[in-house]
């Protein structure tokens, strides 16, 4: 069987809220239950199960334990998981089903952001040596990569607020939204800097949230539906941690994921991108090569939902849903791990031929 | 259809209490470093990593893997961080198995660790708050069920202790080096979680492991002998539910199932030549015997008694010295496996049990809720 | 290049302090405030009528969500199904000091058990599997809603204080064997 052969047959996302009163656990059977229910599966016919998730997130050792809940794991079930957004889950998942021995995996991610502050919280994620000790928090981080893509002359502070227009104008139509809004990009830029040079309008919000999608071989997934979703390529590259060694205003990782999933300068309708900052949309964009004929983020990317751990899946699914209900040929989707775009994951996604 | 995969090196720290001299990184490296001489390769000819160690707050880092990367090669290349719990570091084996078994890689660097002594493990396990009850609390429940369903005699535990212990004086690597212990002395070490005595635990440990998987290009061109995966599996149930049988867990017995079907083995007891079982709890020894079918039911403590498990018995398991001699949560499962495929390579020194060619590496974690297991073979079948 | 020694390492103390808000839900509330008013309260699956307590708000066994609809009250009378005695590790944050009983209680109505309880008013060794014990209420102006996790399985502590002999008789083994945890 060759790689390009499995297909996306059922998503799912929680809406994205700022808090939600469901415990990650429930927030992921919902996810996962209405994803088997589009796939129309029997959940006992699930091959492999992997989930995404963060116990510092969560607030505590295990914490991903609970998860497993949500994962219908009676009888026993074959099942992972990583400390990574679902969308790393996805590739786990997407590896073990090439062996030919199942032809069903259900993935999901989840996370709720609400409970911490992300500027205490995530300074742990970096290098407890050098860079921890620093509190240096991701806020900081994303604006010192925006200004060296402003010293560098790649972008503008008026081409941040024109992706934070788009993106939160087209998330008014995503139901799924926790964030939304008609700005006059001038409007934005009057605002005060957060952390210069950064806007409150360049830095996506976080959500409570989870999501969930249905893996099947090609076979299985023409079986379940006249529109499967294929994969035709997936791959991901992390770069060195330390942000003062590498060059934050081009992503490599992400171009060689690209390249490596496929990319090769064919056309791209739709692209959802994992930009956490306006900055990164311009950065991804470049390193992507996208031009105008590639919409970006029309369900509202991350600026509008933004469910950590479980915001790549959603990228996926959004991209996903575009190539299924015909608006998009050839789709492509981004996902982030880490900070200042340390580790990127590209996904391609196309029709059935 | 699953390519054919084998470890062609293997490497692993020193354990011990505390590895002061050595940053996270620093215990990483030593035991790459080793598996890439191990296996005649460098950083660079390594396609992928993943990484694998237990809850992040025992070290009081959030994802310290993407710190890591820059100390383990991974830059350029793709790397996947695997959490799950305390089978983590057999998962991780299994992981990078399966990215050479579908193809995509031909050769990947696969590393589990954990530096204890710079967090506090029993803080983390007991989530922050007062009252914890140590991994120990969580098991001696079912340590104790095990027992009244078999009427196993109360020296058991203790005898597993002594045989692991003294096993891990022919393993230059393991933590405990207690040439001295005896029975009396575990009977007589404090009670820590009735009916475990302090003797009877595993230590906290800071160590690494780290092996690389190639295809069959890349074992054929190695320099020792490879051990292939010839059967691999994972099984999992939620933690607590009524009626759930937590001494002989369901996702164990699918677990071993699936691998012995894989391996086409009918009587393990017999087909597997040595076995390395996460054992952090003397009495796991028993339970997973019987656990994984090797012994029926109320016969997993009569192996043990009659000295079947030893190195020279007719089953052995953990002539490493296992998880009761040195136990880097994150490490721990990837160390079975390590040593696992080691006693088929022929390369496992003086704990090397004579003529092994299928061994069995397992690892479990949660509340014995999580499976790993593998068997590896000195040849393709 | 000379090895690093290990005592040569300078080991720095650095603690965080980390501060997590949650919101608990609807499921959890609900029980807390049932234990405050003394009462006891599980969810029963819609399809395999098994009692959880505390309520998750699902049956992970037939992945089913659940609400309000499925509550009942269970008895704050159980039988001791399984335990160990800790003896206290010092960690940052630890309070206990003497070696403590750390049970399982099924509480009769329940089809799962109560995790991580104290049975007290009896020296550890005397505790026996089988034995059957009633809930140590606080007074009711003492009782809180405190000891609540979004994360966790639901704790009684904020108004059971463990657990204390019924003096009914014990339980032959038969009647529990499946619920060790």
């Amino acid at each position: 069987m060759a790689a390009t052969d499995i297909a996306i047959v059922g998503w799912a996302q929680t809406p994205s809220v700022e808090r939600s009163t469901r415990t990650e656990p429930q927030l992921c059977m919902e996810a996962n239950l209405a994803a088997i229910a589009k796939a129309g599966i029997d959940r006992h016919d699930i091959g492999f199960t992997c989930a995404g998730s963060c116990d510092y997130l969560t607030g505590g050792p295990f914490a991903f334990v609970a998860n497993l809940d949500a994962a219908g794991a009676w009888p026993p079930i074959a099942e992972s998981h990583v400390e990574m957004d679902g969308a790393w889950a996805l590739y786990e998942a997407w590896v073990r089903i090439q062996h030919g021995d199942i032809d069903l995996a259900l993935v999901f991610g989840s996370g709720k952001s609400s409970p911490s502050n992300p500027l205490e919280l995530y300074p742990q994620q970096l290098d407890p040596y050098y860079l921890e000790p620093l509190g240096l928090d991701p806020l900081s981080i994303g604006a010192i990569q925006a200004r060296a893509l402003l010293d560098a002359g790649k972008a503008t502070e008026a081409d941040f607020a024109a992706a934070a227009a788009r993106s939160l104008r087209d998330a008014m139509s995503n139901p799924n939204a926790q964030a939304s809004g008609d700005h006059d990009p001038a409007d934005l830029l009057k605002a005060d800097y957060v952390c210069a040079p950064l806007r409150a309008h360049d830095v996506a919000p976080v959500s409570d949230g989870a999501a969930a999608i249905i893996l099947a071989t090609a076979d299985r997934a023409r079986a379940l539906t006249d529109s499967p979703v294929f994969i035709r390529g997936i791959d991901h590259r992390i770069e060195v941690h330390q942000p003062g060694m590498r060059d934050l205003t081009s992503s490599p990782s992400t171009t060689a994921a690209a390249k490596k999933a496929g990319l090769n300068g064919s056309q791209i309708d739709v692209a959802e991108l994992c930009a956490l900052f306006t900055s990164q949309e311009v950065i991804l964009r470049d390193a992507l090569g996208l031009g105008a004929s590639t919409t970006i983020n029309p369900s509202g990317g991350p600026l509008g939902a933004n469910p950590v751990m479980a915001t790549g899946l959603v990228r996926i699914i959004e991209a996903a849903q575009r190539v299924a209900d015909g608006t998009a040929g050839r789709a492509l989707a981004h996902v982030t791990n880490g900070q200042g775009l340390q580790h990127n994951l590209v996904c391609i996604l196309e029709g059935d031929r | 259809m699953a390519q054919p995969a084998a470890i062609i090196g293997v490497g692993q720290t020193k354990h011990a209490k505390a590895r002061a001299e050595l940053s996270m990184t620093g215990l990483c490296r030593e035991a790459a470093v080793r598996a890439l001489e191990d296996a005649g390769l460098d950083w660079a000819d390594i396609d992928a990593v993943v990484i694998g160690k237990a809850p992040d707050a025992f070290e009081g880092v959030m994802q310290p893997e993407l710190f890591l990367a820059d100390g383990l090669g991974a830059a350029g290349k793709p790397m996947l961080r695997v959490h799950t719990a305390g089978s983590v570091g057999g998962s991780t084996v299994l992981v990078a198995s399966h990215l050479v078994e579908s193809g995509i890689h031909q050769r990947v660097l696969a590393v589990a660790w954990e530096k204890q002594s710079e967090g506090n493990a029993q803080w983390g396990l007991a989530g922050g708050r007062s009252g914890g009850i140590g991994a120990g609390g969580a098991f001696a429940p079912y340590i104790r069920g095990y027992m009244q369903r078999t009427d196993a005699p109360e020296y058991i535990g203790w005898q597993v202790a002594v045989k692991d212990r003294l096993n891990a004086m022919k393993n230059p690597y393991a933590h405990l080096q207690l040439p001295d212990i005896t029975i009396e002395k575990v009977k007589e070490s404090p009670m820590l979680w009735d009916p475990l005595h302090f003797l009877e635990s595993c230590p906290s440990s800071d160590g690494a492991c780290a092996v690389v998987i190639g295809d069959e290009a890349a074992a054929k061109a190695a320099p020792r002998k490879p051990a292939w995966v010839i059967a691999n599996a994972v099984r999992s149930e939620p933690s607590t539910f009524p009626g759930r049988d937590a001494v002989r867990p369901q996702a164990g017995v699918d677990c071993a199932h699936d691998v012995y079907r894989q391996a086409r083995i009918t009587n393990p007891v017999e087909e597997i030549d040595v076995a390395e079982l996460y054992v952090p709890f003397s009495w796991y020894e028993p339970m997973w015997l019987e656990g994984h079918d090797i012994a029926g039911p109320g016969e997993g403590w009569k192996m043990v008694d009659r000295g079947d498990t030893e190195m020279g018995g007719k089953f052995p398991v953990n002539p490493s010295g296992g998880v009761l001699s040195s136990n880097p949560i994150g490490a721990s499962g990837m160390l079975r496996m390590a040593e696992a495929a080691n006693q088929v390579r022929g390369e496992a020194g003086e704990h090397q049990i004579g003529g092994a060619r299928i061994a069995l590496g397992q690892a479990y974690g949660g509340n014995a809720q999580y499976f790993s297991m593998a068997i590896f073979g000195s040849t393709l079948p | 290049m000379a090895e690093p020694e290990a005592a040569s390492a300078i080991m720095m103390d650095h603690l965080v302090t980390l501060t997590y808000v949650e919101d608990l839900p609807p499921n959890t509330v609900r029980f807390a405030e049932g234990l405050v008013d003394g009462r006891i309260i599980g969810e029963k699956c819609p399809v395999c009528a098994r009692v959880i307590v505390p309520p998750k708000g699902y049956c992970s066994l037939d992945m089913v969500l659940m609400d309000s609809s499925h509550e009942l009250e269970v008895s704050d009378h159980g039988t001791v199904t399984g335990f160990t005695i800790v003896a206290p590790v010092k960690y940052y944050g630890q309070t206990k000091t003497e070696p403590f009983v750390y049970a399982s209680v099924l509480l009769d109505g329940a089809s799962g058990t109560l995790g991580g309880q104290e049975i007290k008013g009896l020296p550890a060794d005397k505790v026996r599997d089988g034995m059957r014990v009633k809930a140590i209420w606080k007074a009711p102006a003492e009782r809180t809603t405190d000891g609540q996790s979004a994360r966790g399985w639901g704790s009684v502590s904020g108004a059971i204080d463990g657990f204390e002999s019924s003096g009914e008789p014990d339980v032959p083994k038969d009647h529990y064997k499946d619920h060790i945890i």
